[in-house]
């Protein structure tokens, strides 16, 4: 009954039987060497089963749930950035996993869910139809939902319901503009440019674009935007680090993909250009920038600023998406790429800093350089390119960003947007180089009693940690350094969508 | 005639013998062999689907030795075969799950009277979904009610014996108006059986005679049948019952009874009074608002319910709500959607119902949320069976009920004026489902807090194997109607396609 | 006017229907049992009364057949009556089982009121 490609299954399963295997093997409850042998190894053996198949191509079948629904992976362009993005970066996650979740318990469900989410995100990169991507969506709020809940405390399960809450509420109201567009065509398959028919269409313009509007907010839950942005704040910061780094760097990124896909291969950008769909996407996306950096700004729990900084920094893609324009398509999908490995590098810094320290609010780090001098420049590097220093790789996708935007034709916000942006990045400077500053230059008054009571001073976190902060630091920087490979493959596909 | 055609009249009539019997067997003898009836009815049930697949027709089937309109029928097509091998599963099944707990709930020298019940029960629903006679649906429909009742009152527990009364009550009350209904139409029309009537209804319509007389027919037929299945705002006698019978009388009362009365409903509708003349006379529409209403209310007062069994009883308010909206959108597909939905309620509440006895058992038999919390860890099986049921019934991919949802939301997009109305109130109902279902999930899998009651010993009762394998067939049950719907709905709709 | 006469001309079916209202409304609203009980059987015999009417024709004979029988149009409908006589069996069953149930309740509430049995049995169910 399957038809095509079966390698395009492999990153898929072999996560997701992995998972389960940890998840229910007695063995790697008692024996951690197992555990963390297993991860990683299974995590390297995806990067390369990932290579394959994006080498390998073409599509497959999987099943038919009616005669018009299938699910059916397939290979792109879009679905090659995603995938690989996704298994390095969870790779190099995985690997300072093994250092970091030592100091918590019950190790074997967070590597199981772990595992189990990746291979659900790998199919949800895959997807070749919008109901693939529909059904992997939701199956990655389920998995990841353990994560989320792994501490188990009351606080963490509020945190928990909320995230399921609005992931499920955002996922139905998506739904509601999946079954209008099954309603109006007959096959879901994503093509670029759209693929709904003006005969089919006829009459049904206007609710065309209310559903539109719903997939792109019910999505845009995931993706943290205003206003179904509440839970993104309070799930981060109970997850333990690494998961709040992929939570952050990755999840909220599904969300994106999904319209992405929606916009630009189902709806097409066409038949959104100029109505108000537009304008009020394009206002949400601006609101949740300058809310998010705002929100970031004023909040002194380290994780917490982090996700608010998401919030901010993921609705710069959505901005970009929002445009409809070629450049601002790629300044948003080099964003993508590049928000992730920044975001992922910060998380990770702060996820050290509690596992080293025991700290989580700004202020207690008064001082910090003494102690991890080499995590603090890497954090310090990412945090430069996030706020969009040149020649730091966030600078790129910011231009990109703005000089979509003046090209846009968008009216008011062809100059309103970049003025946000540019506000946006002076928050983004406001909230993330304190730490640097004060944990490098920390002022005559300061003694550091407690840094020199507890002997923390030159205390930098294991190399298994510090390793993957290092690259992805690093990766933050010469991504900036070198973008002509990535941008000529974005704008590959914005030549195609557009 | 091929021995297949028998085996309508077959499954029935072993079905009732077996009741009768069972009166002089022995409680565990009467399991064994409801068990096996079940089972084999089941498989005949399934032949005779295959038959009708084959010949791709349905047959009527002469009982005693007076033709057509004078005698008695039975008459089996493909929507017929698939809901009794349907509700012959699933009442296998609910047997199956609930039996330990059978034995508990039930005393020892009555325990062959809660099978007589259960033989009767799967012998009206195959009488009600096969008989192509008024008269007889009726007096299956009583039959029915008697068996749900005894299933209620059998457990001499709690609240049992008052739901009991409340539910014969409003049984009588929905059965009255259904006699009156059908004595009117032998009136009108001067027969009981239904393809003679829908001849003489058809002539009556083209004539333009007694057109009051067939709204009334058609009014307290449809309201009649609506009590019975317990359509909100005349579902108050539902969270009692199903909420303090035994295990498995809730399964059957919540999975089966309903549908087999809605089921009924819509074939008087199709091959009696004529569903064109239901949506010209405005009924449609009625039943439409009142499904609509119980979407939206039955959710709602599942939300505020503390008491978890209560709170899956009222879902079955909204679910119920969502089968006459189906029916009430008077669209072909929107019939499709509702009977699809009938199967799908019936496997998935009846998944619940099982799988929330194993979290009761690890829970000192307590039902309420905080008792709950972690269940799932103390027995990992009815917590992934109670997940699933759960997921399927807010409507995630790959379960049963997404598919349902979806069918009911392309069907919604044929009738231009309920559209908005239908995909906004699935929208609301959905996520009113999914608020209080999964944050039970989640109370499942959550860890139990210090200031939590310790839990009565047996903390660790292992539920038996017999619920194990229910809940694991369930569990396959709806993925295989989630995944494979295909067929299914092809089959619904050529069902359908027979009944005119 | 005509609508009176139409009224008495049908004056079993008219009768038919009212009780079938009364009983109706008993079973509904009354909130003592055996009074539902006494409703439910007015109701389902006024059915039977509907019913029996609608089989009997003027001046025709019961359908008994002796020395074989004359034209159909000599007898009255049978069918009618034998749905009677299936109702009557169906009726006696539920009013029993509902009788029986009624004794337990008031053997374990003490009240024939249902209200009050079903705060009772709350009360009972919360202690």
């Amino acid at each position: 009954m399957m038809e095509g490609n079966m390698i395009l299954l492999l990153p898929m399963l072999c996560p997701m039987a992995a998972g389960i295997l940890v998840l229910t093997g007695k063995v790697f409850r008692k024996n951690r060497s197992y555990l963390t042998g297993l991860s990683t190894g299974v995590l390297v053996l995806e990067a390369a089963l990932t290579v394959w198949a994006l080498a390998s191509g073409g599509s497959l079948t999987v099943l038919r749930l009616t005669e018009q629904l299938t699910i059916s992976l397939r290979v792109d362009d879009i679905s090659r950035l995603f995938a690989a993005l996704t298994a390095a970066v969870w790779l190099l996650v995985g690997i300072y996993s093994v250092a970091y979740m030592s100091h918590e318990e019950e190790e074997h469900r967070f590597f199981g869910y772990y595992l189990m989410v990746v291979g659900v995100l790998m199919a949800l990169n895959f997807s070749a139809n919008l109901i693939t991507l529909y059904v992997f969506y939701e199956l990655m709020t389920l998995t990841s939902l353990p994560l989320v809940l792994h501490e188990r405390s009351r606080e963490a399960v509020r945190a928990g319901l909320k995230y399921l809450f609005y992931s499920v509420a955002g996922a139905f109201l998506a739904l509601f503009g999946i079954f209008f567009v099954a309603g109006v065509s007959a096959d879901l398959t994503f093509t670029a440019g759209g693929i709904l028919s003006d005969e089919a269409l006829a009459g049904k313009e206007g609710l065309l674009l209310v559903s539109a509007f719903c997939m792109i907010v019910g999505f845009g839950t995931k993706a943290g935007m205003f206003p179904l942005h509440g839970w993104l704040p309070t799930a981060h910061p109970v997850a333990p680090a690494s998961a709040s780094a992929v939570l952050s760097g990755l999840i909220t990124k599904a969300g994106v993909l999904a319209i992405l896909r929606v916009v630009y291969y189902v709806i097409g950008p066409d038949r959104l250009r100029g109505t108000w769909v537009q304008t009020v996407w394009i206002l949400l996306t601006l609101v949740t920038v300058f809310m998010g950096s705002l929100l970031a700004y004023r909040e002194p729990v380290m994780k917490k600023r982090l996700a608010y900084s998401t919030v901010s920094q993921v609705s710069y893609v959505l901005f970009g998406l929002s445009l409809l324009n070629p450049v601002g398509f790629v300044g948003a999908l080099i964003h993508v790429v590049f928000h992730s490995v920044i975001k992922h590098a910060l998380f990770l810094t702060a996820g050290a800093i509690i596992v080293t320290t025991g700290w989580t609010r700004v202020e207690q780090m008064r001082g910090l350089g003494t102690v991890m001098p080499k995590t603090l420049t890497c954090y310090t590097i990412a945090s430069l390119a996030l706020i969009g220093i040149p020649p730091a790789s966030g600078f790129v996708s910011k231009w990109y960003l703005a000089s979509g935007a003046l090209s846009s034709g968008t009216g008011v916000f062809s100059w309103v947007g970049p003025a946000v942006l540019l506000v946006s990045a002076l928050l983004t400077a406001g909230y993330l180089l304190p730490l640097t500053i004060t944990g490098f230059f920390p002022g005559h008054d300061f003694k550091g009693e407690e840094i020199e009571k507890r002997k923390l001073a030159g205390k930098e976190p294991s190399w298994l940690m510090l390793e993957p902060i290092a690259v992805l630091a690093a990766a933050a920087f010469l991504f900036g350094c070198f973008p002509g490979q990535l941008i000529s493959m974005v704008q590959s596909i914005a030549a195609a969508v557009l | 005639m091929s021995l297949v055609q028998n085996f309508p009249f077959f499954s029935i009539i072993l079905a009732m013998f077996s009741g009768i019997l069972s009166s002089v067997l022995s409680g565990r003898k009467a399991r064994n062999l409801s068990l096996a009836m079940i089972g084999i009815t089941t498989l005949l049930s399934g032949a005779t689907l295959a038959f009708c697949l084959r010949t791709g027709e349905s047959y009527t089937y002469m009982m005693g030795h007076f033709p057509a309109p004078w005698g008695n029928e039975i008459r089996a097509g493909v929507l017929e075969g698939l809901t009794a091998v349907m509700f012959g599963v699933v009442m296998f099944l609910a047997v199956l799950g609930g039996l330990d707990h059978t034995a508990e709930d039930v005393e020892e020298k009555k325990l062959n009277l809660f099978y007589i019940m259960i033989d009767l029960m799967l012998s009206s629903l195959l009488a009600l979904v096969y008989t192509n006679d008024l008269f007889t649906a009726y007096v299956f429909v009583e039959i029915n009610t008697i068996a749900g009742c005894g299933l209620i009152m059998i457990r001499q527990k709690g609240r049992s014996m008052s739901a009991a009364i409340r539910y014969m009550i409003m049984s009588q009350i929905g059965s009255g108006l259904f006699l009156i209904g059908l004595s009117l139409l032998y009136d009108v029309t001067g027969h009981l059986l239904m393809s003679p009537a829908k001849e003489s209804v058809e002539i009556l319509a083209a004539a333009g005679d007694y057109r009051i007389p067939m709204l009334v027919i058609m009014a307290v037929i449809s309201v009649g049948l609506a009590i019975k299945s317990g359509l909100y705002p005349f579902h108050y006698w539902i969270p009692d019952t199903y909420g303090y019978a035994t295990p498995t009388a809730s399964a059957v009362l919540s999975g089966l009874v309903s549908k087999g009365y809605i089921f009924l409903l819509v074939k008087i509708f199709y091959r009696v009074l004529g569903y064109d003349h239901v949506i010209s006379s405005q009924m449609a529409n009625v039943l439409y608002a009142f499904g609509v209403a119980g979407m939206v209310m039955g959710s709602v007062h599942a939300i505020q319910e503390t008491d978890t069994r209560r709170m899956t009883a009222y879902s079955s308010v909204a679910q119920i709500g969502y089968i006459y909206m189906g029916i009430g959108l008077g669209t072909p597909s929107g019939m499709v959607a509702a009977l699809f939905h009938i199967f799908t309620h019936s496997a998935t509440k009846a998944l619940l119902f099982i799988s929330a006895v194993g979290l009761y058992e690890v829970s000192g038999d307590k039902k309420d949320f905080v008792s709950l919390r972690g269940a799932a860890y103390r027995n990992p099986l009815a917590g992934i069976g109670f997940a699933v049921g759960s997921l399927s019934m807010v409507g995630f991919p790959m379960l049963s009920g997404f598919i349902s949802k979806l069918l009911f939301a392309t069907s919604a997009q044929e009738s231009p004026h309920k559209m908005l109305p239908t995909l906004f109130v699935l929208a609301v109902s959905t996520t009113l489902n999914a608020i209080y279902f999964l944050r039970l999930v989640i109370t499942l899998y959550s860890r139990r807090r210090a200031e939590d009651d310790p839990i009565p010993e047996p903390v660790n009762a292992k539920s038996s194997w017999k619920l194990k394998l229910a809940i694991l067939c369930f569990i396959g049950v709806n993925l295989v109607l989630g995944m494979a719907s295909q067929p299914i709905v092809q089959a619904i709709s050529d069902g359908l396609g027979m009944f005119d | 006017m005509a609508v009176i006469n139409h009224l008495l001309f049908n004056i079993e079916e008219t009768a038919a229907v009212i009780l079938f209202g009364v009983g109706f409304t008993i079973l509904l609203l009354h909130r003592n049992l055996i009074k539902k009980i006494l409703g439910m059987n007015i109701m389902d015999t006024a059915t039977y009364l509907f019913l029996a009417s609608k089989g009997y024709i003027t001046g025709r004979a019961v359908p008994i057949v002796v020395d074989g029988g004359q034209e159909v149009s000599a007898y009255i409908n049978p069918v009618p009556s034998g749905l009677v006589l299936t109702g009557i069996v169906v009726s006696v069953s539920t009013t029993a089982l509902m009788l029986s149930l009624t004794i337990r309740l008031y053997e374990r509430y003490h009240s024939l009121d249902l209200d009050e049995i079903l705060i009772l049995a709350k009360e009972e169910e919360q202690s």
